[in-house]
């Protein structure tokens, strides 16, 4: 830990709030870093094995992981956790992350998606632990660049109905019964329902290339 | 080589994390065997990662970067891809590739437990839903039956046949609940299937309505 480190997180708090206002965010860049220079840091953090590397993607990505694992339902200290943990387990295996097969984003937000799953399951008694549904694809051949943009003004111009679908399945992580409950719509339909959304915005993603 | 996938609302969930894990469990041996549903899943993938993108950032407490820079210099990095390690996984394994650490490598080693004539079971231990690999006799006939909620069935070996068509090993049905549907097996060997539900089989008719409780179902 250099002082060159700490310059971003100098709060004069006691530390113990968890919520402290005091951004650990550098507002000078780490907000505008593109995927191409995420993906190029990841990369060089599994070559140099460099902190200050580490760091920049930490600010980058922690304060989104915790806004994301909190919309999925952990509080704030556990999502907290859930980031440390994250991050740690990214500093353990950027070696094997493949900038072919995947963004920065797309590759750190499935470990926290993974650890997420796994914490569900340990609090509940007689679950099947040791599944893993969800297994790093092997086989798929390297994705297509897509471009973010487009796909954020595809999900805007979706019908308002469509759009909601899709944020209760991605930030609330809400099954489709769950979804048909909440808002009073027949379960046929809001697989439909979603599946319109996704026809539409993997279009999206097709024109990119 | 598989000819019934899921419906792309529900490999949009599963990409999510959002579906419940039983059914998750499902589509992920049916995307052991898909590269199909596998492309598919990436695509929605990238769709909740640019959706991640526009989360607004929540500030961490004040302490956890300095804490976790600290914690570097004693993490190990694991070098290069560590690709879990290949077990040997015999050719002739049937039972799907995310199941394996739970039921080893063969169907005809679990303890089936018989059902009906012709039908036998095997529960697996799910939390927010129900998954059970059922095991059809030949030409045996499952009560007719809807749904009062989600129901994905994967077929492992064999096939089977109802009103939507025939299926095969790989291919997953992705039943709507206002779907009714009497599946067949319909092939010498019979047929085996991984089905997970979040919500009980509805049964049409009074002897299958009074047989469920007995079923399990």
């Amino acid at each position: 830990m250099t002082d060159h480190d700490n310059k971003n997180c100098h709060t004069g708090s006691s530390g113990s709030d968890h919520f402290s206002k005091k951004s650990t965010m550098d507002p000078d860049n780490s907000s505008t870093e593109t995927p191409d220079q995420l993906k190029q840091s990841l990369v060089d953090l599994g070559r140099y094995r460099d902190k200050q590397t580490f760091a920049l993607l930490y600010d980058f990505f922690a304060p989104r992981l915790k806004r994301h694992l909190m919309s999925k339902g952990a509080h704030g200290e556990m999502a907290e956790e859930l980031v440390q943990e994250t991050m740690l387990s990214v500093w353990r295996h950027c070696k094997s992350y493949d900038p072919d097969k995947s963004t920065a984003s797309t590759w750190i937000f499935r470990i926290a998606r993974n650890l997420w799953i796994d914490r569900l399951r340990k609090e509940k008694a007689d679950l099947m632990s040791p599944l893993d549904n969800y297994p790093e694809s092997s086989f798929v051949p390297a994705m297509t660049e897509f471009d973010s943009d487009k796909i954020k003004s595809a999900l805007n111009n979706l019908p308002q109905q469509q759009a909601q679908l899709v944020y209760k399945v991605y930030y609330e992580g809400k099954s489709h019964r769950e979804i048909s409950e909440d808002m009073d719509m027949p379960l046929g339909s809001v697989k439909s329902g979603l599946r319109l959304a996704f026809t539409k915005l993997r279009n999206q993603m097709g024109e990119v290339k | 080589m598989t000819t019934h996938h899921p419906d792309l609302s529900t490999l949009m969930s599963y990409s999510a994390g959002s579906l419940p894990d039983a059914i998750a469990t499902v589509v992920a041996a049916h995307l052991s065997v898909c590269s199909h549903c596998s492309r598919h899943v990436q695509e929605a993938e990238q769709i909740g990662i640019s959706l991640l993108e526009e989360l607004e950032p929540a500030p961490l407490s004040a302490g956890a970067r300095d804490d976790i820079l600290a914690m570097l210099d004693d993490t190990e990095q694991v070098a290069e891809p560590a690709k879990p390690a290949k077990q040997n996984v015999p050719d002739n394994a049937d039972v799907p590739a995310p199941l394996r650490h739970l039921l080893g490598h063969y169907l005809d080693d679990l303890h089936w437990k018989t059902m009906a004539p012709g039908l036998k079971q095997f529960i697996l231990p799910a939390a927010e839903s129900n998954l059970r690999l059922l095991k059809i006799a030949p030409g045996t006939c499952m009560p007719s039956h809807g749904h009062t909620g989600s129901e994905l069935t994967m077929v492992i070996r064999g096939s089977y046949s109802d009103e939507l068509g025939r299926f095969c090993a790989g291919d997953v049905a992705d039943l709507d609940p206002d779907v009714q549907h009497q599946p067949v097996a319909d092939t010498h060997e019979g047929c085996i299937c991984l089905i997970a539900t979040d919500a009980p089989l509805r049964f049409n008719g009074l002897v299958p309505r009074l047989l469920q409780p007995f079923f399990q179902l």
